[in-house]
């Protein structure tokens, strides 16, 4: 399965989830399946992806929340686990495509390829975590998180695909459309009435 | 040790006044002794702000960052030494998108210090500060301190930048 197909698999079944997309490949895959406006493309803060949609999950409760994280973004904040295991919302998914490699910046084999467990790292932190590596058991793994009442981690193994395509540039407008599908509209970003 | 005195000294419930003043609703954190102090009073005043401890400071802004997305009013509390922990997410997240998250300091390495190792970083703060491009003000005697946090908070939340508040060691170990 590569990470395009994979992508493609999540982003038919979202509703109205909130998505957070770690920075490079992950966000360009996501925008080519299907840009929308709770899309949150990352385009710095390597390593940040499930420490924001964990802040998302934290201030609304009511709203599903999905981070996108790669292997090697994931390795830079390993602690974010912990803290996720600590919180533990019902409302967020963490799927992290691991291809071994730093794909977006040359495809650089990370930890993983090395025989790292991500997938044991967060059950250590109290995770509900499954590794995956075929289409069909990403299919189950998606279903169960759905029913989950604890935060989950879903690692799935994919190979890695050249996106063609890349998400908007613009990081004020990425947040701006982020919050308002979202329901957090800034105070003022609108203008006020006479 | 980390040994809280039944009543807080006097600058710390002024801090806490001036956050929740600005509608501050979740306090993330990476603890430190002087902070300590912040979050007993939050946890016995102010018992509807949320409290997360994070691991590490760019984990912390990071989930800061994402509060604020979510509709909450965020600050962060750490350590000065924290901010060479999270320069690159303060930059190419809060300042890049325009996320507006208020950090409280406790210093280390500014007048008072004892330790060697922390005066370096302790220097660097300001000048750091001032290269990111997040405006900073430091707190002086416990007097200023509710208005100070206030007026900083209200300008992030406002012109949607962080800033940042500082407690010099001649404030919290007075």
């Amino acid at each position: 399965m590569t990470r395009r197909e994979a992508t493609g698999r999540l982003v038919a079944r979202l509703r109205d989830h909130a998505v957070v997309a770690s920075l490079g490949h992950p966000a360009y895959d996501l925008f080519l399946a299907g840009d929308r406006p709770a899309n949150f493309y990352t385009w710095g803060s390597m390593g940040l992806t499930s420490s924001i949609a964990l802040g998302i999950a934290l201030a609304r409760p009511d709203c599903p929340v999905v981070a996108l994280d790669g292997d090697g973004s994931l390795l830079m904040n390993l602690g974010s686990l912990a803290t996720i295991g600590a919180c533990s919302p019902a409302n967020l998914l963490v799927v992290v495509w691991d291809n071994e490699q730093y794909g977006t910046t040359g495809g650089q084999p990370t930890a993983t390829s090395l025989g790292a467990d991500l997938a044991a790292a967060a059950r250590a932190m109290g995770l509900d975590a499954t590794a995956v590596t075929t289409a069909e058991q990403f299919d189950r793994a998606l279903d169960r998180a759905d029913e989950s009442r604890r935060a989950t981690v879903i690692v799935a193994k994919v190979e890695e695909s050249i996106p063609g395509g890349r998400p908007p540039l613009d990081c004020v407008f990425i947040k701006q459309r982020f919050m308002a599908a979202i329901g957090a509209c800034e105070p003022g970003t609108r203008g006020a009435g006479a | 040790m980390a040994v809280s005195p039944a009543s807080p000294p006097a600058w710390a419930p002024r801090v806490c006044a001036g956050l929740a003043a600005a509608n501050v609703r979740h306090i993330v954190y990476v603890p430190d002794n002087p902070l300590s102090h912040l979050l007993d009073v939050l946890a016995r005043e102010y018992p509807q702000v949320h409290r997360t401890l994070a691991t590490r400071e760019e984990e912390a802004v990071g989930i800061a960052a994402g509060l604020y997305l979510g509709g909450v009013r965020p600050a962060v509390l750490m350590q000065s030494s924290g901010l060479g922990n999270c320069a690159n997410a303060v930059a190419s997240l809060l300042a890049a998108y325009q996320i507006p998250v208020v950090f409280v300091m406790s210093m280390r390495g500014d007048p008072g210090e004892w330790n060697a190792a922390q005066v370096p970083m302790g220097r660097a703060i300001r000048p750091l500060l001032d290269a990111l491009g997040v405006p900073f003000a430091s707190i002086d005697a416990a007097e200023e301190a509710e208005s100070t946090v206030r007026a900083m908070c209200d300008t992030a939340f406002s012109v949607r930048f962080p800033a940042a508040v500082l407690l010099p060691r001649r404030l919290t170990t007075a």
